[in-house]
């Protein structure tokens, strides 16, 4: 349970893509993001869908994993194909149960948008399992760098989110402690109106809250005597480096990106 | 002592409240999976909207935006914070999206609120206004982002997209006030706005 709080859903392993710079997966999949929408037929929609596999293949990821991932957005998935194979009156008419026409045009859109939706979380599905949070954290400071030119605090965000990473197991930790505390003191959650219920919430709550916010404390006069002045002039324990691989990486999207205007309506 | 970084005024024990708050949030939208206190129908509930209206009434305007924006990023950067253990990029695509942005610009609202009439009775009102702002802005985003992702076609009507948050919101809307009540003692203990 504890380790899957810390890493998410990064699974280990030294495939290509696990090799990869975080900054070029960060750039790759955000990038995709955007050029699912200019697929508009079967053959980019084909390229899309191949693609996508290949990157699977490449990466050597278990595909348990990745339709564990796909589990939260099954139930949308569904929903829209229905929407559009039911409610698209276009093209000839497929099937005919009398009350209820499917047509060509509506199941060929149906099957896109699933697609397109597949495409989207076993791609973004695939950042997460290869790489862990805290090396996308490290990817996106560096990205985002440009930012600070403007003020934007850049080097703060990165730093608040290792530490809520690093904050969560504790917390949890934490959490368990003070309802044990609490059931051994009498108190009973499961049972009552939701009113008692949510009376016997609050002396669990307020310790935790007031634990969490000591943790901080403590935390922040220790970087303080450890003589932490914000972002300039830090060095960092965790070298990013580009390789002869994220080139290769990046190339490809610039390849599939022309493909899909190129064959596209 | 002065060991504030030369390019914001925060001092760093402001950077890790947040810090802390995103992870409460964390633990917040998952709580009910390990002590199953709220359980509807087998399905714990979650109490991710709770812990949105309780970041701008706990720490404040600014910082509780700025916990809601770690929130989300720690999200999509892949660990499991948003409800159900879920997160990663995926998460954008979503409908239910919407919400946890919300919680950004209802945390601003909130603090904003609060730090101005420090009564418990404005404790309370402005975890209503922010529930229902984060209904608004929720529900709204759920709407465009489906037309955006699914290329929705007019079956998916406006109306569709309210009725399918009509049953969470009874007990958002208890929620909200019991988060009214208790961000006002926690800070009495926490004392991190003032309050009267």
């Amino acid at each position: 349970m504890m380790e899957k709080m810390i890493f998410g859903r990064y699974i280990p392993g030294d495939s290509f893509v696990h090799k990869l710079d975080p900054r070029a997966k960060l750039i790759f999949v955000f990038a995709f993001i955007f050029i699912v929408f200019f697929a508009n037929n079967a053959v980019t929609y084909g390229l899309l869908l191949a693609f996508t596999l290949l990157i699977i293949f490449i990466s050597r990821i278990r595909l348990y994993f990745l339709i564990n991932g796909l589990k939260p957005i099954v139930f949308l998935m569904i929903f829209t194909f229905l929407l559009h194979t039911l409610f698209t009156r276009e093209g000839a008419v497929i099937l005919d149960f009398g009350f209820l026409k499917i047509y060509e045009q509506g199941l060929k859109q149906g099957i896109f948008i699933s697609t397109r939706f597949l495409v989207l979380v076993f791609m973004t599905s695939i950042l997460t399992l290869t790489t862990s949070p805290i090396s996308i954290t490290d990817g996106l400071e560096v990205l985002l760098n440009p930012l600070k030119k403007l003020k934007a605090p850049v080097h703060e965000l990165a730093l608040m989110m290792s530490i809520s990473l690093r904050f969560i197991p504790t917390l949890m930790d934490e959490t368990d402690k003070i309802m044990k505390a609490q059931m051994a003191r009498g108190s009973d959650l499961s049972a009552g109106p939701l009113k008692d219920r949510l009376k016997a919430v609050v002396p669990l709550l307020v310790p935790l809250f007031v634990s969490a916010f000591k943790r901080a404390e403590d935390l922040a006069t220790a970087m303080e005597v450890r003589g932490y002045r914000g972002g300039e002039g830090r060095t960092r324990y965790r070298q990013l480096k580009w390789d002869y691989r994220d080139t290769i990486c990046l190339i490809s999207l610039v390849v599939l990106t022309a493909l899909l205007v190129f064959y596209r309506n | 002592m002065e060991a504030v970084s030369k390019s914001t005024t925060w001092r760093t024990v402001d950077l890790l409240y947040c810090s802390a708050f995103a992870t409460l949030m964390m633990v917040g939208a998952n709580i009910t999976s390990f002590v199953p206190f709220l359980v509807a129908g087998g399905v714990p509930i979650t109490l991710q909207t709770f812990f949105g209206v309780l970041a701008g009434l706990v720490l404040g305007r600014v910082k509780g935006a700025v916990a809601c924006t770690v929130y989300m990023c720690i999200g999509l950067a892949g660990a499991p914070v948003f409800a159900k253990f879920s997160g990663g990029p995926s998460a954008l695509v979503s409908p239910t999206f919407g919400f946890i942005v919300s919680f950004i610009i209802c945390a601003y609202i909130a603090g904003a609120i609060v730090e101005r009439y420090q009564t418990r009775k404005a404790y309370v009102a402005s975890g209503l206004i922010t529930m229902i702002l984060i209904y608004l802005l929720g529900t709204n985003w759920m709407y465009f982002a489906y037309q955006l992702w699914a290329a929705a076609p007019e079956g998916f009507s406006y109306k569709i997209a309210w009725a399918w948050m009509v049953p969470p919101m009874p007990k958002d809307f208890i929620l909200a006030i019991f988060a009214g009540l208790l961000a006002y003692r926690l800070q009495k203990t926490l004392r991190i706005l003032p309050i009267k």
